[in-house]
């Protein structure tokens, strides 16, 4: 189960300027974890203290022109997909 | 009265009189500050149908209670003024450190009226005011005046002046403030170019009481710690702004070719890695402010850029980039600095040239009427229209009215392509996306205005505002809730945040600035025994004395709409599929004014004025 994890002016530090990560996984959780071990210290920037989607990020799961908000980590993914991780708009 | 110097200035450039009037505590309570009170006192003191561009019509300067304090973005100030723009009233909020130095020099507001004889400008010391020639300075950039003036005096001062667009009233012209903040919207550079009024100096000494320095002490240092480490704000910190220019593509809000689509081809040359890695010069801030949000650029080649001169933030990026498909970095950063120097609206102009674009792709304006080819994404012809604006040379002219009067002179359809609500250009975030926003352009006292309302992304999530009842998410593309969320957010963050004042980012969910933390602010700083609820209410009483102001100007329902162009449907990118036609921001309408208390016709009936102690208006 591959899927493409692309990062959007997001944690551009941690990943050391990489843009897109090839990982595999079923659903959310397993993803971040095993992103994890290629990123070490995401997980802590991504998640918050109650182990939920840190709110100042947003997971969006892209299936070709659909796009869907992950608000839980149980969230399944399939092969082929992508997940984009990227900032909360607030405003201009 | 703590948080207060408890004194307005009250000049008048025409008469050459200054005076003071005492700053009553009730009336304070009643408006907080800010654009509260230049509402107040432009519904009371202007005559109403005046031409904004009138001796008769004032600019009002409001500083609030927590402009004294170094504390996110709070030593700001409010510009507030009938809007040559939009005929309606018209508040821009200006950071920097504009709202400090005033109450400095002893004074919470400075109300202007009148037109001098001749250029002026303002100096404004502690004990002292003066109306001083300004014949040198006319016809100078704000950067130009900014290196004159800070001769007058040494460091501390600030300079707020028009550009050359001021001065030959341009209808978006905005104020520049030490030529890095800017009053940016609503025309109020013309309001001032239209009294002969080139730049106000400031510089005082005055303390302002503080009713428990240690208790706004202490909340400052907890708001600034969870600032710095819960990452709430580590993006904004590290890309400003642009760190909405990618996202907001990938969702398809990204106003592109005039709102024709949402999403753009050179993305990877502008996003905020893109812009990080090629022109940035590091960033500045607000004092008082850890987030330091506002980026400053520079470049050599092919255009020179200054950093002094500030940089283009995600607004200015968007305007004068997809929407006018310009891709370069470089020369987008060169248009913003244009616009900072002749003192220009960015997003004002860039739609405005988005729209000239169409008119020259639909054969409404040939080459000819341009002078100029003016195809899509040409740096070069889009650098010479700004300057052509700004000055009214040429095609200029007609575009330098904004792009409602501009398509009623041009006609052959191009109403069709001017994207306005109000005669406001709409901002750098398409409403088909987030159905949120859409109702807020519609309603937003000033116009299309992207600061009037929390955006609907932040309502995505669980327990978003629990004190404003928000625990449930809502999405974006959704139409249900947003009414009333509009019209909460649009008191909480459109208003109060420009009364107290406060900046906007830091009060956005997830962001530590609750609404709680907002009023214990106020109650440290005033005194007062304020609520949430009493709080919350200010925020509606100032917005519906608002909508009392367009009405009186005869707005009403009619005027709350989006261009036709809303109601076509998006073909690509995240929001695909997604429009608003009229009977959609219809059904919204309807439900918005019954939450607020207005009639069918927008409004606002007896029973609600009598609850936010309007009656008598």
């Amino acid at each position: 189960m591959a899927v493409t994890v692309r990062f959007l002016t997001a944690f551009q530090d941690l990943t050391l300027s990489k843009k897109l990560f090839l990982v595999e996984g079923k659903r959310l959780d397993q993803i971040i974890d095993e992103l994890e071990t290629q990123i070490p210290g995401l997980k802590e920037k991504l998640l918050d203290s109650e182990g939920k989607p840190h709110p100042a990020y947003q997971m969006i799961h892209v299936k070709g022109n659909i796009q869907e908000l992950c608000s839980k980590l149980d969230c399944p993914i399939g092969d082929g997909d992508e997940i984009v991780i990227t900032s909360l708009i607030s405003g201009g | 009265m703590y948080g207060f110097q408890g004194t307005m200035l009250v000049i008048d450039l025409g008469e050459g009189k200054v005076l003071t009037e005492d700053l009553d505590e009730r009336f304070a309570r009643n408006y907080i500050g800010g654009v509260g009170f230049g509402v107040r006192l432009l519904y009371d003191r202007l005559t109403p149908r005046v031409d904004p561009l009138s001796p008769e019509n004032m600019l009002v300067f409001a500083s609030g209670p927590l402009s004294a304090l170094g504390f996110m973005g709070s030593t700001g100030i409010s510009v507030v003024s009938k809007s040559p723009l939009t005929g309606l009233i018209g508040d821009s909020d200006l950071r920097g450190s504009f709202g400090r130095n005033l109450k400095s020099c002893g004074y919470d507001v400075l109300i202007i009226s009148g037109k001098a004889k001749s250029p002026v400008y303002l100096e404004l010391t502690d004990g002292a005011v003066e109306i001083r020639d300004a014949a040198d300075l006319w016809g100078k950039t704000t950067a130009e005046v900014q290196s004159t003036l800070s001769h007058v005096n040494e460091k501390g001062l600030s300079i707020l002046s028009i550009g050359p667009a001021g001065e030959h009233l341009v209808k978006y012209a905005c104020i520049s403030g030490d030529v890095r903040f800017f009053a940016g919207r609503l025309g109020m550079g013309a309001v001032m170019g239209a009294k002969n009024l080139k730049a106000i100096v400031m510089k005082g000494g005055k303390e302002t009481p503080i009713a428990d320095p240690q208790g706004m002490k202490d909340l400052i240092k907890q708001v600034h710690y969870e600032v710095l480490h819960d990452g709430s704000c580590d993006t904004l910190s590290k890309y400003g702004t642009w760190n909405n220019i990618g996202p907001s593509n990938l969702k398809g809000t990204l106003p592109t070719k005039n709102f024709q689509r949402t999403t753009f081809e050179k993305i990877d040359q502008i996003d905020g890695e893109a812009m990080l890695n090629s022109i940035s010069a590091g960033d500045r801030t607000c004092p008082g402010c850890p987030i330091g949000c506002r980026r400053v650029v520079k470049g050599e080649q092919p255009y020179r850029v200054l950093p002094e001169y500030g940089g283009p933030q995600y607004e200015s990026v968007a305007a004068l980039g997809p929407t006018v498909l310009l891709g370069d970095a470089l020369a987008i950063a060169k248009a913003n600095e244009l616009c900072n120097l002749y003192g220009l609206d960015t997003i004002s102009t860039g739609v405005t040239i988005a729209f000239a674009m169409e008119c020259r792709e639909k054969g409404v304006l040939t080459p000819k009427d341009l002078g100029m080819d003016l195809k899509w994404g040409d740096p070069e012809d889009i650098l010479q229209l700004i300057r052509m604006i700004a000055f009214r040379e040429g095609a200029g002219d007609v575009l330098a009215d904004g792009v409602r009067r501009a398509s009623e002179k041009i006609g052959k359809g191009s109403e069709e392509w001017a994207m306005h609500v109000k005669g406001l250009e709409i901002p750098m975030h398409d409403p088909r996306g987030k159905k949120g926003i859409a109702l807020a352009y519609a309603t937003a006292l000033k116009g299309a205005d992207h600061e009037s309302a929390m955006h609907d992304d932040v309502f995505e999530r669980e327990n978003a505002l629990p004190e404003l009842g928000y625990v449930k998410p809502m999405g974006r593309k959704e139409y249900q809730g947003k009414p009333l969320l509009v019209k909460k957010t649009q008191e909480l963050w459109g208003i109060l945040s420009d009364a107290l004042p406060i900046c906007k980012f830091p009060m956005a969910p997830p962001r530590p600035l609750t609404p709680g933390r907002l009023v214990s602010a106020l109650r440290l700083v005033t005194g007062w025994d304020v609520s949430l609820e009493e709080f919350l209410r200010v925020g509606e009483r100032i917005f519906n004395l608002g909508r009392l102001f367009n009405v009186r100007e005869g707005a009403d329902r009619t005027l709350d709409v989006l261009p036709d162009r809303f109601s076509e449907a998006l073909q690509e990118g995240g929001s695909a599929g997604e429009m608003i036609t009229r009977k959609d921001l219809e059904r919204m309408l309807d439900e918005y004014y019954n939450y607020r208390g207005w009639t069918k016709d927008g409004v606002p009936k007896e029973e609600t004025l009598i609850r936010l102690d309007l009656k008598n208006h």
